[in-house]
This record gives C-alpha cells, structure tokens and sequence, in this order.
C-alpha cells in the first residue's frame, strides 16, 4: 500500500481503533488479574481469620483450663494430701482426688476433653496423676516445657502457663497453676485434647471446617456441607515449640464473590468499551472538527487557487500548524498574483504590439501596444479576429513554415495589417504557437515600426519568449477566473466549458445570428431605418471608417452565420433586439412579434446553458 | 412553611431524646481514668503485689470492688470493703496500727474506688499505704492465682 492513499483521517480511526482494541484486551487481562488477585487476597484474609479464630478457641480454652485449675490448685484437700503423700509417701487419696473430677465432672465438664490432672512438685518432678484414663498412654513433658518453666522468676512462677505440646497420641493442651496459690508447693497441671474445641473455630469464622493431623488424616470437622463453590483455605496451627500441630482448612464459599467480580468484571469492562468508545467518537470528532475540516477547507481552496482563483485565500482559521501552513499558501498565491499582475503591466507597457489569438482566430488578449497600433478601444478587441487585423492567413503563414525541411518553433515575417480606419500598412512579425486554454494559438509580437526588423530581432525573441511565458500563465489564470484579462473575460460563453462548447456554441451562434436578423429586419421593416443607423443610435455597435466610407463590420459579423465569431457577445444581440422593440413600440408588427418570440428563447437557452454549466 | 411544621414537631421530640442519649453515650466514652498516682502512697504492678505478699506476710490487702465481683475471683488473702462503706472504725479494726502497710486494689485503672479508698485512709491517719493501680484487670490478664470463692 503506498502511503499517498492513506488519508489522515482513515490512519486517525485506524490508530484509535488499534488503540481501542489494545485497551480492551488490556482490560480483559487486567480483569483476569485482579480477579485471581482478589481471590489470593481473600484466601490470605481467611487464613488470617482462622488464625484468629484459633487463638479465640484457645483463648477459651485455657479459661476453662484455669478456672479448673484454680480449683484444684486452692483446694485444701488436694494440698493438705499432697503435703501428706510428700511426706508419707502415700498417694491413694491425692490420686483418688485427682480422679474426682473425671468421676464426678466439674463446671465446664462438656466444654473440654479433659485428659489428664498431673501433680508436680516446684522442680516439676511428677508427684501424682489421675488414674481413670488407663487408656491413655505415658504423655511425658517435653523437656522444653520443664526447661521453661524452671528459667522463671519466683513472681513469674505463680503465673499459669498454657503449653500446646506434641504428646505420643497426638496434640495435647496443658495449663500449669501454682498448686498452693501464691505460695506454691507445686503445679497442677490440667491436659486437654483441643480436638474437641477445634471445630468451634467454624463459628467464629461462620464457614465450614475440617481439622487434619499434619499426617493428612481428617479427624474432625464442624460437620457443615461443602459445595464446589467453596474455596479451601488452610491454615497451619503450630505448637508452643513452632512444630506443626493441626493443618485447620476453612471453606470460603466463594460463589457470591465469583458472582459479584463477575458482574463488577462486566460492568467495568462495559463501561470500559463505552468509555472507549465516546473518548474515540469524542477524539474524531475533535479531529474532525480541528484537523480533518480546515485539511479538507484548505485542500478546496488550495485546489480552486491552484486552477487559476488567485484572488481566493486560503482560510487559516483552525490549529496552530494550519495557521501557519495557509498563512504561508496565502503569501505565496500574494506573490504569483502580484507577480501576474506586473507581467501583465509590463506587458502593457511594452511599446511593441503583443497580441494572443485561440484556435479559432479570435482575439484573447491585445497589450495597450496593439489597441494603439490598430486604433481599436479596448471594448473593441473582443470581436476580433485575425481576418479583421490582417490581410495574411497567420495559421496558413505559420504552417507553411512548419512544412519545410526544418520546423521552426517562431515564424518571422512581415504582416499587411488592416487599422481601425481602414487604412493598411505593414509590419515586422514574430508569430509563435502559444497554448491558449489547453489548446493550440498564436502569439504575434508587431513592431511599431517596419524597420526595426534587423535591429530588433534579438528583442522581439525575447518579448516573444516573455510573451509566451507571461501568456501562458495569463490564459491559465483567466481560464477560471473571469475579469482577470479583458479580452477572455467578457464573453457570455466563457462560461461554456470544452465538454459543452461544440453543440451548444453552434446553437447559440444560431440563435444570436437568428435574434440579430429579425431585429434588423424589424428595424428596417417598421421603422424604415438602415443598418448603420442601428449600429449608430442603438450605441452597441461599432461604426468603423473604412477610407472615409461607414462600415458596420462587427454588426455585420452578427448577421451571417459564416462570420459570426465562435465565442458570439449575446448580450449584444439581446440589447439590440430589446433596442428595437423598444422603439418599434406600439406599433408592433408580425416581424417584431416574432422577433420577441426569438428572443425569449434565445434568453431561455442562455438560462439554460449557464444553469447546466454551474 | 406548612411543610415545616411536621419537621418542627418530630424535633420537639428528637432533641431532647437527643440530649438526653448524647451525655450518656459521652461518659461511656470518657469514662475517667484513674489518677496516675496519689501523693505519698506507692504504685505497684501485679509483680510487686506478688513479692510485697511473699515478703511482709501481714500485709493487709483491702478490695475495693463490689461484693459480688469479690465472689467471682479474689487475690488470695484480700478483704472485701466496698469504699462507699468503708469506715475509719472498720479499718482501725483491721490495722490499729496506722504504720501498718495496707495495699488495695479495685477493678483496674478505669475504677476509682480504691483511689476513693486510699484517699480515705490518708485523711485517716494512714501512712503506709500501697495502690496496685492495675487492680484486678492487670491480675487475671497476668494469670496470676485467684480465689474463687
């Protein structure tokens, strides 16, 4: 694809939509990720929640441990027999008393499993236990307990301390209180299973849970249903000494959430695209609005100045870089059209004649030089052609010259010209092929004296150059801007463009030969009155002096189809039929009616043709 | 203005409900604090209570809280004297010696009764005095030993 057929505005909506299309799979992504984001951060949150619960249930369960401690420990039975089983080394009624407890319960009995009472002395040497679990196996305390809570100071000692420790059947919770109150002859230590407390942790978290073994094995759970839509969250309960102690794993049910980011997913993804999609529509039509109208605006009129509209400017209203761009369009087409205007001054100032003729033989531009040389007005030229300034045949001279054994681009020769008057002299000649509006003519440059011939022949090459130069930019800019010369811009048909001219020139001339007959026999048949006097009270024709003698040669042009000039003034046969009929009056015959008729077709047909040409 | 008169009556009895809510909820708030300490008698924490019982076995310990809160949980060897009942006579009936150390304590540092107990002691002629600022809170917190019955 080459790079010119791309227009500004289709690479504009092709980068936003690039760019849309990014962000809306960017976004897709990023939804993806947080939603996986917000699910890890909602794992992690729940673990911690468990972990909270975990502390709670244990929290709960060293209140019950202590308060049956407590008991144990202030008991003046139990202290009185321990002092007695010390000092006899009978300890049937310290272990019956130990037993009592799981005989005969205590306040929180359901609360917690309680395995074991041990008596310890203050070096933490077992002394007695419970008997009633014969079950249970022989739980030593692990040496980092004993090793801890012999490292005490003496206040520190009289502070319970709850232990979560690895036993040989499993995870056991131990609350040691200060046998004897504040002064201690030893410890009580009360041991429970937390087994049975674990699940409680399903009802702080309000999820369900399942307690593991760090084996893997499943050994208890809050008995709550499970569905897919819960998500497993684990958390690792250690012992006192960091050592594993339970894998706890809470259930999340997460189908609300997955719901909820779903339809937070979708709303922001929608509002997303719509939001993309008013910032694209918003930003095209903020280009269209500053960049594509005036790049649009200023290609018209670049393109209107371009084809000859020289007094066109080019709007500069729009961003900074336009501004600057028109501005600088502006001053050029300033330049070219000062430029063409001093060319055209120069031309006018050149005391040589300087004249251009189309195809057709008709004037299309005559230098001031000329109108002097040949006595014509300005308003006079128009009806031109060369048959009316010379007795030679330019277009036979010239391409007579053509056919010899070397073509010459210019023809020098010596021209019979024909004066206003009549009268006729010769002249020094350089005819050269010139384009006039895209098609073949002449430019002819005449001398103002015959014998400037040898002397001025360098001079008249380099007029002719600067004629044809000059012209060709000239015809160029006329070809579209009527006014801008005054021999091409005053015909009514200049409006006829090349496409139309053929068939509708023919008619028109047709109609202009038939308006300007009927109007002269009108004026001959009512009034009695002769062609020149036509010409001479109507104002719009001509009268010329040919060797004393009146003439109305352009009139005459008029009257016969043969001589009738190619591009025909019709609003000069429309003022002299309107001319006529004026005068003729009331006295209005079958010729003038017919006269009338013609005319307003005539005018009908200008309508016409100009319509179709805009 | 027709539309305000409704406005105004649920005001007549909004406000004062209001005014009335509002102190309650602030005193909650800003329930006092006990003071930092009381001139010429001796702060002590729950480790200090601790070694002042092991080392003067005489020392008086006077609970300042209700009855009922005795009940529930006590630092062993503590009298139960609610400090809007207690009396010159009572106490001189507990310690004749006025050099005779006397610790008490209440609930903890958001009570003012053994604050309001000390201070009575003062006036009465007592010079020993000890305050466990903490009080019962700063004990159980510490699981310390306690009597429950």
């Amino acid at each position: 694809m080459k790079i010119e057929s791309l227009s500004i505005k289709s690479l504009t909506i092709g980068i936003f939509s690039m760019i849309g299309i990014i962000a809306i799979v960017l976004s897709l992504f990023a939804g993806s990720y947080f939603k996986q984001a917000a699910l890890d951060a909602q794992i992690d949150s729940l673990s911690r929640v468990i972990e909270v619960a975990s502390d709670e249930m244990l929290k709960q369960l060293r209140a019950f441990t202590f308060d049956l401690g407590m008991k144990l420990a202030h008991s003046k039975e139990l202290i009185n027999e321990f002092s007695y089983s010390a000092s006899s080394g009978n300890q049937k009624k310290l272990i019956k008393l130990l037993d009592d407890p799981f005989i005969n319960g205590f306040v929180g009995f359901s609360e917690i499993d309680l395995k074991k009472i041990r008596i310890y002395d203050l070096q933490l040497n077992l002394i007695a236990e419970n008997t009633t679990d014969s079950k249970a196996k022989d739980n030593e305390l692990p040496q980092y307990i004993t090793d801890h809570m012999l490292k005490r100071s003496l206040s520190e000692r009289l502070k319970a301390y709850d232990v979560l420790w690895l036993s040989a059947e499993g995870p056991l919770f131990s609350t040691f209180v200060p046998l004897g109150g504040l002064r201690p002859l030893g410890y009580v230590e009360i041991v429970v299973n937390p087994l049975l407390n674990l699940p409680d942790i399903g009802k702080i978290t309000k999820t369900p849970v399942h307690i593991y073994s760090i084996n893997g094995e499943r050994i208890n759970s809050n008995n709550q249903k499970i569905t897919d839509g819960h998500l497993p969250v684990e958390f690792i309960l250690n012992a006192s000494d960091g050592v594993p102690a339970f894998r706890i794993v809470g259930y999340e049910n997460i189908d609300e959430l997955s719901r909820e980011m779903e339809n937070t997913q979708s709303l922001t993804i929608s509002g997303f695209l719509i939001l993309s999609l008013a910032t694209l529509l918003f930003a095209l039509w903020m280009f269209s609005r500053f960049m594509f109208s005036p790049v649009t605006r200023m290609i018209k009129d670049m393109e209107k100045i371009t084809h000859g509209k020289l007094e066109l400017t080019v709007s500069n209203k729009g961003l900074s870089e336009f501004n600057i761009l028109a501005d600088a369009f502006n001053s050029m087409t300033s330049q070219v059209r000062m430029r063409t205007n001093d060319l055209q001054r120069l031309l006018d100032l050149d005391d040589s004649a300087l004249m251009c003729f189309d195809r057709d033989n008709d004037v299309v531009y005559f230098n001031e030089g000329a109108t002097r040389l040949f006595g014509y007005e300005n308003e006079e030229v128009i009806d031109l052609d060369t048959a009316d300034l010379f007795k030679n045949d330019i277009s036979i001279l010239f391409n007579n010259a053509q056919t010899g054994d070397s073509p010459q681009d210019s023809l020098r020769e010596i021209l019979s010209c024909k004066h206003k008057d009549g009268h006729e002299f010769k002249r020094n000649a350089v005819i050269n092929v010139v384009d006039v509006m895209g098609q073949s003519g002449y430019a002819v440059v005449l001398n103002m004296a015959l014998n400037d011939d040898v002397a001025s022949t360098a001079q008249n090459d380099q007029r002719l150059n600067a004629v044809e130069q000059t012209l060709s930019n000239l015809l160029a800019a006329a070809k579209d801007t009527p006014g801008i010369m005054s021999v091409t811009g005053e015909s009514d048909l200049s409006l006829i463009d090349s496409a139309l001219a053929g068939k509708q020139k023919a008619e028109l001339r047709e109609h202009v030969v038939k308006v300007m007959s009927l109007a002269l026999t009108c004026w001959e048949h009512d009034l009695g009155k002769t062609k020149l006097q036509l010409a001479e009270e109507s104002g719009i024709w001509p009268v010329y002096l040919d060797k004393s003698t009146p003439t109305t040669r352009t009139l005459d042009k008029y009257l016969n189809i043969e001589l009738c000039p190619k591009n025909p003034r019709s609003q000069r046969a429309i003022d002299t039929a309107e001319f006529v009929i004026r005068q003729v009056g009331m006295k209005k015959a079958a010729k003038c009616r017919d006269l009338q008729e013609a005319l307003d077709a005539f005018r009908q047909q200008i309508s016409g043709v100009k319509a179709s040409n805009k | 203005m027709m539309n305000l008169i409704p406005l105004l009556d649920l005001y007549r009895f909004v406000l004062p409900g209001f005014f009335l809510i509002t102190p309650g909820l602030a005193s909650a708030e800003n329930k006092p604090h006990a003071p930092q300490s009381i001139q010429n008698v001796t702060v002590v924490s729950a480790e200090q209570v601790i070694e002042n019982i092991l080392t003067n076995p005489d020392l008086l310990i006077i609970d300042s809280r209700k009855k009922s809160e005795y009940m529930k949980g006590h630092i062993e060897g503590a009298v139960n004297i609610l400090n809007t009942r207690l009396k010159q006579s009572d106490l001189e009936r507990l310690s004749p010696d006025k050099t005779k150390t006397i610790l008490f304590y209440c609930n903890g540092t958001r009570c003012l009764r053994s604050s309001d107990s000390i201070n009575k002691a003062k006036r009465w002629g007592y010079k020993k005095l000890i305050w466990f600022r903490g009080g019962w809170k700063e004990w159980t917190e510490k699981r310390l030993p306690v009597i429950t019955y």
